[in-house]
């Protein structure tokens, strides 16, 4: 049976500017909400 | 009906009097044509793709890009004397004022695919003899799905900044569908291949026209009234 | 509770769901054995890319609604829409290069969420533009209307060009994306996360239309002053 692909560094990337994207536009939306 | 076309052809025809007299729109575009596809022609490597590959490529940048230049000047000479408020007060209903609009353009756009064609035959040097029907055909269907389209947005644009870029941006997304199918099918028909090959394509163009000249003949008149 | 606060509750529950998701997900959800570990950016791209879908289609809808009601709460609520499609977007067009590199081997794979959504990216932009570029708040509300409505319209056209292309032009598919029918435990986990882009959405659109709303109190307010 052939090897599972050892492509996790991939996958640890895609999460991590996933999250920087939804909680940078959080805290974007949370300052601009906030000097309303 | 009647009404509506009587008041769209004095649109029309104002429109094309007016180019007529100064043609400068329409000589830069076609200038423009001739341009892209020589350039486009010294830009490959003549040994390394067969120019039937990118024909069809070639040919409907070079369309587009005319049919921008085309667009832009749609409303611009409207806004000069107030002219645009001159219409909107005449007794022209907006959708007789749309459909004016579009066949001028739609004109406008065919005298430069009917120079640009013929160039692009004898600079290329493809055989189109035996399709040209099929693809005038092909030219007139997606030229009138992304100017209609175009017509409708130009009126949006006409009091912003940056009006002409922002037409280009916008019209982006709008003109993708058309051309896709526009270079396929040109693609097959040059390539010889029978029109049978290219009916999913065709069925694209057909329905997008039919969506967007209706819904572009609707939405007109929210972008001029106040 | 105030329309931003109701906001921030939702963005920070769905938030804390979405940190249980990436728990889930990278630790507790087998790995698929052809794709490897990399398969497991499938459970953040397509809920995003989903949801960019749907937020265009409320763009449209409630364009429509807005010509004809004229209510401006419809015009904020697409405002608001538009941008948080955008940020969607944004994850759809940064997670699929990412995993179709080690997975196909290349950054950009034409296949048909990826090019559909390059193709929404490109309407979002547009729509902002155009928001951005008009001054006047009813003509621009109108103007967001107009264009909101042909994006929607756009969307099936998009996805019959990708089909089209897709089935007659066969791609050397190695790897599905979404491989075979999911099992449970990677189903359950697709779910959760669909479930957090939804309340994202939910509590960005909310906190996004409360800033619209004070925006268009202040012009108001400056326009009887001023």
């Amino acid at each position: 049976m052939a090897d599972v692909p050892q492509n996790a560094g991939y996958m640890v990337a895609a999460y991590i500017v996933t999250a920087v994207i939804l909680l940078g536009y959080a805290v974007s939306l949370g300052r601009r909400s906030r000097n309303l | 009906m009647a009404e509506l076309l009587r008041q769209a052809w004095a649109v029309a025809r104002k429109d094309l009097v007016l180019e007529l007299r100064t043609r400068t729109a329409l000589v830069s575009a076609v200038v423009f044509t001739a341009l892209v596809l020589t350039l486009f022609n010294f830009g490959r490597d003549p040994t390394a793709v067969p120019t039937l590959d990118l024909a069809p490529t070639v040919l409907w940048v070079t369309f587009t890009f005319a049919a921008m230049l085309t667009l832009n000047r749609a409303f611009q000479l409207e806004l000069e004397n107030q002219a645009l408020e001159g219409l909107l007060v005449s007794p022209l209903s907006r959708t007789s004022l749309y459909w004016g609009k579009l066949i001028a353009n739609l004109a406008f756009v065919a005298v430069v695919e009917a120079v640009g064609l013929p160039l692009f035959v004898l600079f290329f040097n493809v055989s189109v003899s035996r399709v040209l029907l099929p693809l005038v055909g092909v030219i007139a269907l997606a030229t009138l799905g992304f100017v209609a389209v175009g017509t409708l947005f130009s009126a949006l644009v006409i009091r912003t900044r940056f009006a002409e870029l922002l037409l280009l941006v916008i019209l982006l997304p709008f003109l993708l569908p058309p051309l896709i199918g526009a270079v396929q099918v040109t693609a097959r028909l040059l390539a010889g291949r029978p029109l049978s090959e290219s009916v999913g394509y065709l069925k694209l163009l057909a329905a997008y026209d039919i969506v967007f000249v209706s819904l572009a003949s609707f939405l007109f008149r929210f972008t001029v009234d106040e | 509770m105030s329309l931003v606060r109701r906001g921030r509750w939702i963005t920070l529950v769905a938030l804390v769901l979405l940190a249980g998701v990436y728990v889930r997900a990278l630790a507790f959800t087998p790995i698929e054995r052809l794709q490897g570990p990399a398969q497991k950016i499938f459970y953040l791209h397509v809920p995003a890319a989903i949801w960019t879908e749907a937020a265009m289609i409320l763009v449209g809808l409630a364009g429509i609604f807005f010509l004809f009601l004229g209510d401006p709460r419809l015009d904020r609520f697409a405002e608001a829409s538009a941008e948080v499609g955008t940020v969607f977007a944004t994850i759809v067009l940064t997670t699929g290069p990412i995993w179709g590199k080690p997975i196909w081997g290349t950054w950009w794979t034409w296949d048909a969420r990826l090019t559909s959504t390059l193709f929404l990216f490109f309407l979002y932009l547009g729509y902002l533009l155009v928001r951005g570029a008009v001054r006047d708040p009813g003509l621009r509300a109108r103007y967001a209307a107009v264009l909101g409505i042909c994006g929607m319209c756009l969307v099936p056209f998009i996805h019959l060009s990708v089909y089209l292309f897709r089935t007659l032009h066969p791609q050397p598919i190695i790897l599905k994306p979404s491989g075979p029918s999911l099992p449970d435990s990677m189903l359950v986990t697709w779910l959760f996360s669909l479930l957090a882009f939804t309340l994202l959405y939910v509590g960005f659109v909310t906190q996004r239309y409360a800033v619209s709303l004070a925006r268009d109190a202040r012009e108001t307010a400056a326009a009887e002053h001023g």
